[in-house]
């Protein structure tokens, strides 16, 4: 009906919030739906992969399969075989292994395999033989070695020369069949080659019928369930990072989207009510108002999308680099990420239009007569109810977090914490608004001049546009405070921990290697045993007995002398005696046993570090390192905070990057509109920088508002993660608030406030605008 | 026949120390086919007993009627539609929609309605106005007169039972006050419009068959066929008095 052309310029202003929203919020959701694991190369040419019986899920979002024994995979596999159609069925043994190349372990690849697996990822021989004796290797092509070569394997067992024996395509290590039967005895997947042509469904029942319960069936897609655990492992941690992003980018913009429309209704009160005068019914100024919202939300919607897109390999690609996805990460263009991105827009700008549009429903006619836009200033009902209940909900979020001693959920809480309070606090700002500038602008009264009065009474005279302006201030500061102040004080937390348990001595830790192997000394070995279908995560120690904590023992029923059945990593059952029970916990594990035992049951165990006796000769050889205790202890906390800080840095760049936008795009619509009062001031005598100071003092008093109001949240949020973090590390923890951050946002806030509001204003020149802004 | 009837109306603004009785119980009606001017001091409540009369405010005490509908009686969509389709406003200022041309501030009332707007009905109320080569113009491209008639034309277009004007020829010089007097006492001789009126000017109250005098909120004049000079005799004394 009426026609969009001519309002563009304060419309212009919500299509930029939401357009750069949806970037944000696309780029997050395809970043998201890429996260799908691939499957694992060496698989590929297995159409059809029996798994063994999935453990039950535990605090381990990935747990690992209960392997089959050497055996009983031998015998599933020979039954499996004789399916009609299946070429061969194969054991997928697995174990670690990793060449050493230039006299360094080569990163890569960290897994060998038996030479029969080399046909279940579909490589054949380029060159040479396959491997015979327990000294051949196969290797892939990209390492660049021909037949006859001689290669530095790292294996479980230290480092040891092999013989190329041949070369395959791609990038796998092969040991012979028998080696890898010794080193990888427990299986967890049978894979399973076709004929060609035919029917893989078939045969996958076919296999269904033979396994029993014994196993799971993974066809097409489904066989991604066995990537490596360590890819599986990072992998979960980059959905973290980025569930974390889209759920605060979504925030964001549903935020801002929602103060620009409430901001630039809020600023149209006098067209609106010269509508309704002349005979448009609320019905018709609120339709006229969601047209407009969805014309400006499917418009952006289409823009941040394909920002987003555009966006999407880069931040990838940074994720991969930073840690948060494996290497085997890509960015796919799903088609639910596009889905939502398209919808995001107009849904987005439905909402924030939603109140918006209700208040200018109930504009009263006369308004258009008045001169100047005097608002009413009580908050209505649902209003005042809105903000208490997330403030209510801010605050148990924040007991929450406080009570936490889980340092993830803890941050989390405090995330989500934050959210509801930034909205309590912008719900609640018309209430709040008077006394703060009151109180602000106390010193400003005492002053001669009129600039001073000007900004005080402009912001007074309309607390809600006044909150309108601050609202992104707020958020910005809000976050920014919250998340730097949050991961500085957990740094420094963690610090104050490293220097009470500083200990000497020397260790020897892993260099390139996801571990140690025996001839780096007897560190603790790390594997999993199970009872029934329940991982329990081991380590292999220097002692008696099993020693489990106390926790572990209540839930079973367990004492001490009793023998408990358990499946170790080469699929085998194995009677262990309990020997100890720790009522302290065991630290990471859930159980300590004799080394020797693990050693037996699995051979490609590896310990992630080990003491050197003071006696003993350091050791030497590929992928090892010597450093003392507290070196180590630094380097462990130190990546800990890398990746945290990428974390807080990819948050705040979201939050406080998209709020300052919002708060040059807000303040830049508003003295736009105010261009008139501003003329106004002209004629009345005052110069063109008289005008740009007054409209900068205003903007200046609003960036200050906004300030106190996200400093207070963000404030609150600290002092609840202060409270879990102490929780935590038991012991008293100090805030750290980074006052570089916070002044340099709040300055980068401030500049872009003033900018916006004196550019306008300053090019003034009295009676033009009086009559154009009309 | 009465086309406006107001009856003891009483509007009051703000509450406590700030609290303004703009009428006070106030009792007017308006002859279909006359021409009346409202005059009174500043303050005096004209505008008031202007936009009451026009549903869009409403009295705390006392009963509008127009052409036998009860204004009181109606919710606010009802009462949008009785204005859109029934009554003519000319503000005292900030009439035009500023992203609108002055042909499209003139349809929208029409438009308003669901209805399409008739080009050469449109074109033909600029031209009444005299405003015929401006129909193009934004309201930021005319002069403050200009859109004065545009918002005439506005009102005058979809030929409503009465044409409210507040203070039309407020900014205006004297000879396009003229102009704008003229279109308006032409509507009531002509086409038998009524037209209620603003005006602190004897000389546009002049063009009146009627005039109210207003003060404190009461009325305190009301007079007929008055010539102009008997008008600012009247008004001086009134103004000298308070
Ligand atoms: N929205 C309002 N809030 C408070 N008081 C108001 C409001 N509108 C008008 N008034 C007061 O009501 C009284 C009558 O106002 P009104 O606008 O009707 O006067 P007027 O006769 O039209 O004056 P003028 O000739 O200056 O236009 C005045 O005292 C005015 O201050
Ligand atoms: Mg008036």
């Amino acid at each position: 009906m009426l026609t969009l052309r001519g309002r563009w310029m304060s419309l212009l202003g919500a299509f930029l919030a939401a357009a750069v929203g949806v970037g944000v919020v696309a780029l997050s959701t395809l970043l998201f739906a890429s996260g799908k694991a691939p499957v694992p190369d060496r698989l590929a040419a297995a159409a059809v992969i029996v798994r063994s019986p999935a453990a039950s899920v535990t605090a381990d979002p990935f747990p690992e399969a209960r392997p089959w024994s050497s055996p009983a995979a031998t015998g599933l596999a020979a039954r499996l075989a004789a399916i009609p159609g299946v070429a061969a069925a194969i054991p997928d043994r697995v174990f670690y292994a990793q060449p050493v190349l230039d006299g360094r372990p080569d990163e890569s690849v960290t897994l060998g395999q038996g030479w029969a697996g080399a046909r279940l990822g579909g490589a054949g021989l380029v060159a040479g033989a396959p491997p015979q004796g327990d000294r051949d290797l196969v290797l892939g092509r990209t390492f660049g070695r021909s037949p006859g070569d001689r290669v530095t394997l790292l294996t479980a067992a230290g480092p040891a020369e092999y013989t190329v024996s041949g070369v395959v395509d791609g990038a796998g290590v092969f040991l012979s069949d028998a080696t890898a039967e010794r080193v990888a005895p427990g299986v967890r997947a049978i894979g399973l080659v076709l004929a060609p042509d035919v029917d893989t469904a078939g045969v996958a029942s076919a296999a269904e019928r033979v396994t029993g319960g014994d196993g799971q069936v993974l066809t097409g897609d489904g066989r991604s369930a066995l990537e490596p655990r360590a890819d599986a492992r990072t992998r979960w941690i980059g959905m973290q990072v980025l569930t974390a992003l889209a759920a605060l980018s979504g925030f964001v913009t549903v935020f801002v989207v929602a103060s620009t429309f409430a901001f630039t209704v809020a600023q149209r009160r006098r067209e609106l009510g010269l509508l309704r005068a002349i005979g448009a019914t609320p019905r018709q100024v609120r339709r006229m108002l969601y047209g407009e919202a969805l014309a400006v939300g499917a418009a952006a919607s289409v823009a941040g999308l394909a920002v987003g897109a555009a966006l999407a390999p880069a931040l990838g690609a940074v994720l991969v680099d930073a840690g948060f996805e494996p290497a085997s990460y890509r960015v796919r263009f799903e088609a639910w990420p596009v889905a939502v991105s398209l919808a995001a827009g107009p849904v987005v700008a439905l909402l924030g239009v939603w109140s918006a549009s209700r208040r200018a429903g109930r504009a009263r006619p006369l308004e258009a007569l008045r001169e100047a836009i005097v608002e009413d200033r009580r908050m209505g009902r649902a209003r005042w109810a809105a903000g208490l209940s997330c403030a209510a909900l801010g605050l148990a979020l924040a007991a929450g977090t406080a009570t936490s001693d889980d340092a993830q959920n803890g941050a989390t809480f405090a995330l989500y914490g934050a959210m509801a309070l930034v909205l309590a606090a912008a719900a609640l700002a018309p209430a709040v608004v008077p006394p703060v500038v009151r109180l602000l602008t106390w010193p400003l009264g005492r002053v001669r001049g009129a600039t001073g009065m000007l900004a005080r009474e402009g912001a007074l005279t309309a607390p809600r546009r006044t909150a309108g302006t601050a609202a992104p201030v707020l958020l910005t500061v809000a976050f920014a405070v919250m998340v730097s102040g949050m991961v500085a004080t957990s740094a420094n937390a963690y610090a104050a921990r490293r220097a009470a348990a500083v200990e000497t001595g020397t260790v020897v830790v892993p260099d390139g290697t996801p571990g140690l192997p025996d001839t780096a000394g007897r560190g603790p070995l790390e594997s999993t045993v199970y009872t029934g279908e329940r991982p329990l995560s081991v380590s292999g120690v220097d002692r008696p007995g099993a020693a489990i904590s106390r926790g572990l023992a209540d839930q079973y029923g367990w004492s001490v002398g009793q023998s408990v059945p358990m499946v170790f990593a080469d699929g085998e059952t194995v009677p262990v005696r309990v020997g100890e029970i720790v009522d302290s916990g065991l630290g990471q594990v859930d159980m300590q046993l004799p080394r020797d035992l693990v050693r037996a049951h699995d051979p490609s165990a590896l310990a992630p570090m080990a003491d050197l006796r003071a006696a003993e000769p350091a050791p030497a050889g590929p992928g090892i390192r010597v450093v003392d205790v507290a070196t180590y202890a630094a380097e462990a906390d130190t990546e800990e905070d890398r990746l945290i800080w990428i974390f807080a840095l990819m948050l705040v760049g979201v939050s406080a990057g998209y709020g300052a936008l919002a708060v040059a795009n807000t303040l830049l619509m508003s003295a736009v509109h105010r261009v008139r009062d501003f003329a106004v001031l002209r004629l009345a005598g005052a110069t063109r920088w008289q005008v740009a100071l007054a409209a900068a003092a205003e903007s200046a008093l609003v960036v200050a508002i906004g300030t106190l109001l996200g400093g207070a949240v963000a404030v609150a949020a600290l002092v609840s993660i202060r409270a879990g973090l102490s929780e935590q590390v038991r012991a008293p923890v100090d805030l750290v608030v980074p006052w570089p951050v916070v002044g340099g946002v709040v300055g980068l806030c401030l500049l872009l406030a003033v900018l916006a509001a004196a550019v306008p204003a300053r090019g003034i020149s009295g009676g033009w605008t009086a009559r154009r802004s009309r | 026949m009465t086309t406006v009837m107001l009856r003891e109306v009483r509007a009051v603004y703000g509450t406590g120390p700030t609290r303004v009785t703009a009428l006070d119980g106030v009792t007017v009606g308006f002859d279909s086919g006359t021409f009346t001017a409202v005059m009174g001091p500043s303050g005096s409540g004209k505008s008031t007993l202007l936009h009451c009369a026009a549903g869009l405010d409403r009295p705390v005490e006392g009963t509008v009627t127009i052409e036998g509908t009860l204004l009181n009686a109606l919710d606010e969509t009802a009462l949008t539609r009785l204005r859109r389709d029934r009554i003519g406003f000319v503000f005292q200022a900030y009439n035009l929609v500023s992203s609108l041309t002055a042909a499209q501030n003139v349809a929208l009332p029409v438009r308003l309605a669901g209805r399409r707007p008739d080009p050469d009905q449109v074109a033909a109320a600029l031209a009444a106005v005299g405003l015929a080569g401006r129909a193009g113009h934004r309201p930021s491209q005319l002069s403050g007169g200009e859109q004065q008639r545009v918002a005439l034309a506005r009102a005058l277009l979809r030929r409503p039972a009465v044409v409210f004007a507040d203070e039309p020829t407020g900014a205006l010089d004297s000879a396009t006050s003229r102009q704008v007097l003229d279109i308006l006492r032409g509507l009531v001789d002509r086409d038998g419009q009524t037209v209620v009126m603003v005006t602190h000017d004897p000389m546009a109250a002049g063009y009146a068959d009627r005039v109210l005098i207003l003060a404190d909120g009461r009325l305190v004049e009301d007079l007929t066929d008055a010539s102009a000079e008997d008008i600012a005799a009247r008004t001086a004394r009134l103004e000298a008095s308070c």
